[in-house]
């Protein structure tokens, strides 16, 4: 799994395609504290194209999020697909990490 | 391990044999040569054969206790004393007195802190090896397998099995139980992550949560296993989810939290199922989280059945894996077999992670299942014998 990022106007969107498992994690991490360090602390993290998650890439997510957070920004997800939201939502996480249709409208209303 | 006089070598000189697997574990990742002593006399003689560089010591030993093993270790040993003890309140005495002990630690401790404290402590190079990758998955394959519970629940009116699939990366999962005067207690949890790490997280867990068996409340008891937890969870961004629950066998009533679980289900003797939906977050995934408890009535023919996420990953959606768990479990006549059946579900050559199942069936009457024999036509006679095949219902897959 290849992440790639863009920094918008008021926000950073990071996008990768695949499995976000062990082996992606670490690249996740990687990319979105590049993007924090830059400057972009409000990231979106594109998730269409995501298609599973594990737990590490669950913990993934969660240490970026800190990172975002410790930043003074946020991080938010967008366009969840099905087994992604399933682990979000048993593992009670969808009440932390905010998901959105897209990633256009995750920053909007601020 | 080799034996060069480089290696460092450690004692744990402690009588719970659950708190000593978890030193032990903890040392041997530090590197050092462990032997085990569960009495005082035994750790001063394994000091000196060993010339330990490193003791850890608990307070309280069934022999002669453990300032008087100190006083004796100091007689003929420079080792770095660490003493353990479960009264917090004992550690300020302690430390005015003069014991001979280097440091001290409160029981529950934090591994984490423990190592740390051992780090600073013995700053050496750590022998790197080609086969370090290969000799860890080994380790952390040992450890998993050694959280399992080794005895067998005798509980009258209950039969609880679990079962374990490691797979070869080695993951986080294990499940404990332990009986109690009123019943049992069973612990169902996986760590984030791979490896000697989540090994090691899974051990940290299984010892916590036995750490407050004799609390008097579930709620109490899950607030100080989650807080020493989090604690040392806290700095590797990592988490583990955790299904802990207690039965009181006279009346069924099982009281369990489940903090980012949510694969238990509730299987009634009537052919309804209900999952039962987790708290809150993992524990260390985020901090100030509770996680209150809730109820469930096993009533006689109820299962209680909870599976790890390794066995959700082979289903489309929770529907799916809800639907196929219940039919595997109900074709079964006993909880071992439905274990197994559970884990079938998973097919082994994909499942890249570790699959699990645990199982507290409330037997009926008849001591048999009440579904699948009534559906099947086959009313058994009251003598379910553990090795009673599989009945031929096509519920399954």
């Amino acid at each position: 799994m290849q992440f790639s990022y863009e920094v918008k106007d008021s926000y950073a969107e990071v996008k990768g395609s695949g499995r976000l498992n062990m082996v992606a994690a670490p690249k996740l991490r990687e990319v979105v504290a590049e993007v924090v360090a830059a400057g972009s602390s409000k990231v979106v993290v594109n998730l269409e194209e995501t298609v599973f998650m594990d737990s590490s890439g669950l913990g993934a997510l969660i240490g970026c999020l800190k990172a975002a957070r410790q930043a003074g920004g946020d991080l938010r997800i967008s366009g969840v697909q099905p087994q992604v939201r399933m682990v979000l939502e048993l593992t009670n996480m969808d009440r932390v990490l905010t998901s959105y249709p897209t990633a256009e409208a995750a920053f909007s209303d601020d | 391990m080799d034996s060069s006089p480089d290696q460092r070598r450690a004692v744990v000189i402690e009588d719970d044999p659950d708190i000593r697997g978890l030193l032990v574990l903890m040392l041997k990742k530090l590197d050092f040569e462990v032997t085990e002593a569960s009495t005082g006399l035994d750790g001063i003689r394994a000091v000196r054969e060993t010339h330990a560089d490193l003791v850890t010591l608990d307070l309280n030993l069934p022999d002669i206790d453990g300032l008087e093993v100190c006083r004796r270790l100091r007689e003929f040993s420079d080792a770095y004393i660490m003493m353990l003890t479960a009264r917090a309140e004992e550690i300020d005495r302690l430390t005015g007195l003069d014991t001979g002990a280097d440091d001290y630690i409160n029981k529950p401790f934090s591994p984490k802190e423990i190592q740390a404290r051992i780090k600073a402590m013995f700053r050496r190079s750590r022998a790197s090896s080609s086969t370090a990758v290969e000799d860890e998955l080994a380790r952390a394959a040992e450890v998993q397998q050694s959280l399992l519970p080794k005895e067998a629940v005798m509980l009258d009116d209950y039969d609880v099995a679990g079962s374990f699939r490691p797979s070869r990366s080695v993951g986080g999962d294990f499940y404990d139980w332990y009986q109690t005067p009123d019943g049992l207690h069973v612990t169902f949890a996986d760590a984030m992550g791979k490896g000697m790490g989540a090994a090691l997280i899974a051990a940290t867990v299984r010892a916590v949560m036995r750490s407050v068996a004799s609390r008097a409340g579930i709620d109490s008891a899950f607030r100080a296993a989650s807080a020493t937890i989090a604690a040392d969870l806290d700095q590797s961004d990592s988490f583990v989810t955790l299904f802990h629950a207690r039965l009181n066998a006279a009346t069924g009533k099982v009281s369990y939290i489940d903090a980012g679980h949510g694969l238990a289900l509730h299987l009634r003797a009537d052919g309804s199922v209900t999952r039962l939906a987790a708290a809150g977050p993992p524990v260390g995934a985020w901090s100030g989280q509770q996680w209150p408890a809730s109820e469930v009535d096993l009533a006689p023919g109820d299962s209680l059945v909870v599976v790890s996420d390794g066995v959700l990953d082979a289903f489309q959606d929770l529907d799916e894996f809800t639907k196929h768990v219940e039919a595997a479990v109900r074709a079964q006549k006993t909880a071992e077999l439905a274990c197994q059946a559970v884990l079938d579900l998973a097919p082994a050559d994909t499942a890249g992670d570790d699959v699990t199942a645990l199982i507290v069936r409330r037997l009926d009457g008849s001591g048999e299942l009440p579904e699948a024999a009534s559906e099947a036509g086959e009313l058994a006679t009251a003598s379910a014998a553990p090795s009673a095949t599989p009945d031929g219902s096509d519920r399954q897959g």
